[in-house]
């Protein structure tokens, strides 16, 4: 009778437990709003100009992580959400770094275009450190 | 074609193994990791620049081979720690590009205004050399009209000297030069010798010359009418003699000097009495116009 009781409250524990295990296995809510707001910087820094596929694979697995979320099949929407989440960084981290480069492009042929021009009145003009006589031009 | 129970059988056994086989997918997954770390690490600037991301794609690929080697452990398990290795070395590389982009844009910004500075100062060297040159053509031009005025006033006071030095002998300019005239009473009667009155008008003549190099003298002796000729030749040319002298005493060249004697030739009144008389005993002192000789009395019609 004890035994027995024991043993029937042992699986009513081990059933307790399995309910309580379940109802709290914990859906990655932070998980996915990590992922949510990495998404949201990567958008803003332009990455569906300059990384495409990469935040496209951000936005996918996000909606993979949410639609697991909402099957309770919490394991698969954590993994989801944290690839959504690397994947929306490196969307971010390839697109600053393309504008970053494309702004280089820029200032090198700006740069070029002022030495040139420098170069061109320098000669024209009286030099900076031996100054030339006054040509009629400068009159 | 009849169907073989045993490839049937050998089908589904492949089917299965492949099923099963797994394990090699995430080994692909992991060594791709490896391969992503492996890149990130060997560039300089991802350790230079993303120490940070490069350190959480190592962690992540150790989290995946412990996945790996861990028999209990699911696979997806292993393969999703590796694929997050590889997008965190990714991201690694990704951020240390664009922070080498970023040094360059400083950099290209600072030459940039070295560029201008530099130009600038071109501008200002240039523009400051025309002004020196301005200046000094200014300047120069100045002082060629400091030094026109100044030859201007000198001539003027040499002119006014001039006039005020003949107007002190009581000279006056003819055709023949200045025409100084020195009376008798400069002279004891009968005799050649300068008195001493005569000295301050010598001095001045002497000190004209000596001012006046290119100038010569001529000295002319004169007497009036009393008295044979002979002896008023050799008077006059004797007084004459005695202001030449005089004058050469004085630091004048001998050369610059001529001393004749007139008698009583060439009267400058009528020797009919004493006051007339005396006009005519008389010594002229001739400087010349310039450095031309001085006319005979005969060629200028002098009186």
């Amino acid at each position: 009778m004890f035994t027995l009781n024991g043993i029937r409250n042992t699986f009513f524990c081990a059933i307790a437990f399995g309910i309580v295990a379940c109802a709290t296995a914990p859906m990655p809510v932070e998980k996915l709003a990590v992922a949510k707001s990495s998404i949201e910087r990567a958008e803003q820094a332009q990455a569906a100009q300059f990384a495409q596929v990469e935040l496209a694979s951000a936005r996918n697995k996000y909606a993979a992580a949410q639609a697991a979320a909402d099957k309770h099949e919490a394991d698969i929407a954590a993994r989801m959400a944290d690839q959504a989440d690397v994947d929306a960084q490196l969307a971010e981290s390839t697109a600053r770094a393309k504008q970053q480069e494309q702004l280089v492009g820029e200032m090198d042929n700006s740069l070029r275009d002022l030495r040139n021009e420098t170069l061109r009145r320098g000669n024209s003009g009286a030099g900076a450190t031996t100054p030339q006589p006054i040509t009629p031009s400068q009159q | 074609m009849k169907t073989n129970p045993i490839a049937i059988a050998v089908a589904t056994a492949l089917l299965a193994l492949a099923g099963c086989e797994t394990t090699p997918k995430s080994n692909a997954t992991l060594e791709q990791a490896r391969a992503a770390v492996q890149e990130a690490e060997a560039d300089p600037n991802v350790t230079k620049y993303a120490p940070t991301e490069l350190d959480r794609a190592r962690k992540l690929l150790i989290n995946a081979e412990g996945s790996a080697k861990q028999s209990g452990s699911k696979v997806e398990t292993s393969s999703h720690y590796a694929y997050l290795a590889t997008q965190m070395a990714h991201i690694a590389t990704q951020r240390a590009q664009e922070q080498v982009a970023t040094a360059r844009i400083k950099a290209g910004e600072s030459e940039r205004q070295q560029i201008l500075l530099s130009a600038r100062e071109n501008e200002a060297n240039s523009a400051v050399a025309q002004a020196r040159t301005a200046q000094s053509q200014a300047e120069a031009a100045r002082n060629e009209a400091q030094n026109a005025q100044a030859q201007l006033t000198q001539a003027q006071a040499e002119s006014q000297r001039l006039a005020a030095q003949l107007e002190d002998l009581q000279a006056s300019q003819t055709s023949r030069g200045i025409v100084l005239t020195l009376q008798d009473v400069l002279f004891d009667t009968g005799k050649a010798a300068l008195k001493s009155g005569a000295e301050r008008s010598l001095d001045q003549i002497a000190a004209f010359l000596n001012e006046h190099p290119e100038r010569r003298v001529q000295i002319e002796g004169f007497t009036d009418s009393q008295g044979t000729n002979d002896y008023n030749l050799e008077l006059s040319q004797s007084r004459a003699d005695a202001v030449a002298m005089a004058i050469i005493q004085r630091g004048i060249d001998a050369q610059r000097v001529r001393a004749m004697g007139y008698g009583e030739e060439y009267p400058k009144a009528s020797n009919t009495n004493a006051g007339s008389r005396q006009l005519n005993r008389r010594v002229e002192i001739i400087v010349s116009n310039g450095e031309q000789a001085i006319p005979s009395r005969a060629a200028a019609g002098a009186p």
